[in-house]
């Protein structure tokens, strides 16, 4: 359990303000679902900004199915063949983002844009606000790390 | 930070400013996104005016020009005036600003800086001042407009100053 409210995880906090919970919930979900990039790629930049807040209750959440072997491999995406280069544009962008968005260059733009053109920067960017969003409040609310072990099958597949 | 635009909508324009942005590039998350936008500033416990302390002070630690010259109207309604607004710099302890607005501050500050390092007084003192809505609420404003800062920044196009503007609550 948090200290904000007795609940004990994200979403049942988020839905203590019961008005903002389910237009919350309907964007997050469209994040998963929008064609602009792929939900299972979006994970793996959500993954990247826990591992980067370590944060570990987040690192334990699931919105979209990847394979075990991207999951464990995910720091050292950089150096490891198995992510594509698409992923990798993605993940360079998410870490710059997460560290100092300021410092991102239009080259780190670029990149993403080669592989999902104007529309995948744009929703990459958005979802990227919103996941290190919920990434921030997770720790700020002191989310227990096995809050989100029920809901382990994911939102969305 | 990039002075040129890194994505461009050249939709047709509707008059809208969020949907004649960027962001109206992808409609699949633009009405929700703003249906949320809309909420957070009409439906928690938090007045407009203390939405905005947190909003402002937000946008000027990420440092995002265009969030930092906007003033929403049903915040300057609600009692936000530039003298107040002047206080949400460093030094804000020491301000004419309320204990609570103090401690919204406070709270942004936590959020942007160190979210995992929360102080036991920090925290005991939010508890006494706003109920779990409120701070659920306050949370919510933060973290959505963080994102929204960082979106701006992210996409480049960014002047380095502008004057401020008053805007509403885009529908």
């Amino acid at each position: 359990m948090g200290w904000v409210s007795a609940e004990d995880d994200r979403d049942a906090t988020i839905g203590v303000a019961a008005e903002l919970a389910a237009p919350f919930a309907a964007l997050y979900e469209s994040l998963w679902t929008q064609p602009h990039i792929p939900a299972d790629v979006l994970e793996l930049c959500r993954l990247r900004l826990a591992q980067l807040h370590q944060c570990a209750v987040e690192l334990q959440r699931h919105d979209a199915v990847i394979p075990a072997e991207k999951a464990e491999c995910l720091a050292g995406w950089a150096v490891n063949p198995i992510f594509s280069p698409a992923e990798g544009a993605c993940l360079a962008f998410t870490e710059v983002y997460a560290i100092d968005t300021q410092a991102l260059t239009d080259q780190h733009a670029d990149a993403v844009k080669h592989h999902f053109g104007d529309s995948g920067l744009v929703l990459l960017v958005e979802a990227l606000g919103i996941l290190d969003g919920m990434t921030r409040l997770s720790l700020l609310w002191q989310l227990g790390a096995n809050a989100n072990q029920a809901q382990a099958s994911g939102s969305s597949q | 930070m990039s002075g040129r635009p890194r994505a461009t909508n050249s939709n047709k324009p509707s008059g809208n400013m969020i949907r004649d942005s960027a962001l109206g590039l992808v409609p699949e998350t633009l009405d929700h996104y703003m249906g949320f936008n809309r909420k957070i500033w009409e439906c928690g416990p938090l007045s407009p005016a203390e939405i905005e302390i947190a909003r402002l002070r937000n946008a000027r630690t990420v440092n995002c020009v265009f969030c930092k010259s906007v003033r929403y109207d049903i915040a300057k309604a609600d009692g936000l005036d530039e003298d107040k607004v002047e206080m949400i710099q460093d030094g804000f302890r020491e301000s004419g600003l309320t204990e609570r607005e103090k401690l919204i501050v406070a709270f942004t500050d936590q959020f942007l800086n160190d979210p995992g390092g929360l102080a036991p007084q920090l925290k005991a003192e939010l508890l006494a001042e706003f109920t779990s809505e409120a701070l659920v609420h306050l949370s919510l404003v933060v973290a959505h407009f963080s994102g929204f800062s960082r979106c701006a920044v992210s996409l480049g196009g960014m002047p380095d100053e502008l004057p401020i503007m008053e805007v509403s609550v885009p529908q």
